[in-house]
């Protein structure tokens, strides 16, 4: 370590996971959102938290699973198992970084190789022990937290509370306890994460740039030498990604609500003025046609009872 | 062997292009004015919120005139037609969800880029004035999710308008002039529906982008607050310019927010409730989820009545706009560090402890009212 104030583990574990999170997080965002223009996952009504568990993916990969063995089920379908499968090189790959930084901007010391593999299954094994007795713990909390709340509220006293006064107060009751025990159990797990920090520091060996010098090696550290390759990679990335996205966008929605079923709409045949012209054009002859059929047959006729009157009328004149 | 002289290449047609417009415009002097303007301590993600904000008004000036394409701005056609948008055009469902969600994230984008400048004292002198034309700004972002509401004429759209217009009724001398001016009648109808639609097609967005360019002007003219601590000569190795770092973090932050609009768009697409009509039946009329917890507020014992009503939806809201509005005038103190600034860490807290505590017991009354 270096002559600097030496940071916290919750400094350590906060510049570490904080930074990470938002490193990956546009690139899983990409896939979470092609999978479910697939319709490979479905995160029903819990969006929020099934977004933070794969999107913390770097201390959630493992915790998971026991946590929807305990009940926790914020999401369903394939695409989740593998967005969690993609997030591992993603996440080993934003540790990396992310702690590179930190050694040579804050620590002033030479990141050790493979800091990025080796923090990140640490994370990953610590989230699996922590975050399930987190869970458990905030959720016992919470229910409880909601029960004395009522409860007090049964209490003839408070009857005459209004019902928005009731529910502000009890929320900030129940809400208070559980918003304090969340945040006093995060603050020791992000502890948890930069002791793991710390121990990685400690076998470092001190930085010898001026400080100018390490702003532009981790500056640096985060481009590639061919800067044009990696343009041209990440352009052609983002070209298959939006193709992908659009060739399985549904054209009509995929509403998934049952309550509100789409307007029966009967569609009208589309309008041609030239074909009605002609049809109707074509109509009026035949009704013309029809029409002087009947004249000419009734003519006939006429003519046919006129001709058989005359008849009748010579064959009743008097013989001479 | 001696090298072959090289003769320069010709320019291409791109270039020459480019240098036609060069010498005419300045455009080589107006890039260089844009990108290399130099941020004290570098690039940072803090500052991306202004950058991700004018990215999602062209996204949502792109998906609102593809919108209008279909839309029919009246009482009786626009809520058949917009659910002609979502059952019956291609992608329609998904424009108007786009459009619907990127209204929402334009507020959490306008809180978050209020809060950062707040928490990094960057409204204090020389910047006043960056501060009072971003305010009129949030007014008008606010103005969009109010105006934008009533345009699918469903019953959510009708009473959320018909409540908003009565509180702004309340307000002392011009309220009634606004009330009558933006109902056009008794009760909401075509003259509203007409009203609305032309504030938030015309009148918003022009004053957006008159009021946008001055706030960049004047971000320009002042420049960058930079970080609130470090030592000079961290702050002096860090400074860069805005190209690249910064741009490629403002890109991946518009990209980011993109893809999170995309993303509720697909979780939960726009429905439409019942066509508007003036009985609410079983209806229980409730603004945007941003205006949720001023709802709350006024349910509560203390602002009930004439008075209590005008306490809570104007008084309030108005002694608080103020009191932002004259911020950078009441606190002259350089100190820009947040933590050295205990009253403004508090208040900013206690501001967004309210907001959300109120916003959850107005999901949580819904129950009730069920």
């Amino acid at each position: 370590m270096t002559d600097r104030a030496p940071l916290s583990p919750l400094k350590l574990g906060l510049n570490v996971l904080w930074s990470a999170f938002w490193t990956g997080f546009p690139i899983k965002l990409a896939f979470a959102l092609l999978f479910m223009a697939l319709g490979m996952i479905h995160f029903e009504a819990r969006l929020g938290l099934g977004f933070v568990m794969v999107l913390a993916s770097p201390i959630t990969v493992f915790a998971m699973p026991i946590l929807m063995m305990l009940g926790s089920h914020f999401g369903e379908g394939a695409g989740l198992g593998l967005l969690f499968l993609l997030c591992i090189p993603i996440d080993i790959w934003a540790m990396g970084v992310v702690a590179k930084t930190l050694f040579l901007e804050r620590l002033h010391l030479e990141p050790p190789d493979g800091i990025g593999f080796s923090l990140w299954w640490k994370s990953a094994v610590t989230g699996a022990l922590y975050l399930p007795v987190l869970w458990m713990i905030v959720s016992t909390v919470t229910e409880t937290a909601i029960a004395i709340s009522h409860s007090i509220f049964e209490l003839e006293i408070f009857h005459g509370l209004p019902v928005a006064e009731k529910i502000s107060i009890e929320l900030t009751l129940w809400g208070g306890v559980s918003a304090t025990v969340l945040i006093i159990l995060l603050v020791v797990g992000v502890s948890l994460i930069g002791r793991l920090v710390r121990s990685a520091a400690q076998n470092a060996a001190p930085a010898s740039d001026n400080y100018q010098r390490l702003v532009t090696r981790w500056d640096l550290m985060r481009v590639p030498a061919d800067q044009g390759l990696m343009l041209t990679a990440m352009t052609g990335a983002g070209v298959v990604l939006s193709v992908l996205f659009w060739a399985a966008l549904p054209a009509s929605t995929p509403h998934p609500h049952e309550c509100c079923k789409p307007l029966e709409v009967k569609r009208q045949p589309p309008f041609k003025p030239i074909d009605a012209l002609n049809r109707g054009e074509r109509t009026l002859a035949q009704l013309a046609a029809q029409v002087e059929a009947i004249e000419k047959q009734r003519a006939e006729e006429e003519a046919a009872k006129d001709k058989h009157k005359s008849g009748k009328g010579k064959s009743a004149e008097p013989k001479p | 062997m001696q090298p072959a002289p090289t003769t320069s290449p010709e320019p291409t047609v791109l270039e020459k292009v480019i240098a036609f417009v060069d010498e005419r415009v300045g455009l080589k002097t107006i890039q260089a004015k844009m990108l290399n303007e130099p941020v004290p301590g570098g690039s940072r993600w803090a500052y991306i919120f202004g950058s991700v904000l004018l990215f999602i008004f062209i996204m949502q000036a792109v998906t609102g005139i593809l919108l209008m394409f279909y839309y029919v701005p009246t009482a009786d056609h626009a809520y058949a037609s917009t659910q002609y948008i979502i059952h019956d055009v291609d992608y329609g469902w998904f424009l108007l969800s786009y459009h619907f969600w990127g209204s929402s994230a334009m507020v959490v984008c306008v809180f978050a880029h209020m809060s950062q400048v707040f928490l990094w004292g960057a409204y204090k002198k020389p910047r006043e004035m960056i501060w009072l034309v971003g305010l009129a700004l949030f007014g008008i972002v606010m103005g969009f999710g109010f105006t934008g509401y009533l345009l699918p004429w469903d019953q959510r759209a009708y009473w959320a308008t018909t409540v908003g217009v009565e509180i702004m009724d309340k307000t002392p001398l011009l309220g009634d002039f606004m009330a009558r001016f933006l109902k056009g009648g008794p009760t909401p109808g075509q003259m509203t529906l007409s009203r609305f639609f032309v504030i938030h097609v015309m009148i918003l967005p022009a004053a957006l982008m008159g009021l946008a360019g001055l706030h960049l002007f004047l971000f320009r003219t002042a420049g960058p607050a930079g970080p609130f601590r470090g030592t000079p000569e961290e702050l002096k190795a860090k400074t860069d310019y805005f190209f690249p770092r910064q741009v490629w973090k403002d890109i991946v932050g518009m990209v980011t927010v993109f893809l999170g609009i995309c993303t509720l768009a697909f979780w939960e697409p726009v429905v439409l409730l019942e066509e508007a009509t003036p009985d609410p039946g079983d209806y229980h009329p409730e603004p945007e989820w941003y205006f949720l917890f001023l709802f709350q507020l006024l349910r509560l014992k203390i602002f009930s009545g004439e008075f209590g009503q005008f306490l809570g939806a104007i008084a309030l809201p108005g002694a608080f706009m103020a009191l932002l509005a004259a911020l950078p005038f009441i606190d002259r103190d350089p100190e820009r560090n947040i933590f050295k600034r205990p009253v403004a860490l508090i208040g900013w807290i206690v501001v967004m402890t309210t907001i959300l505590i109120f916003t959850v017991s107005a999901i949580i009354n819904r129950e009730f009212l069920d």
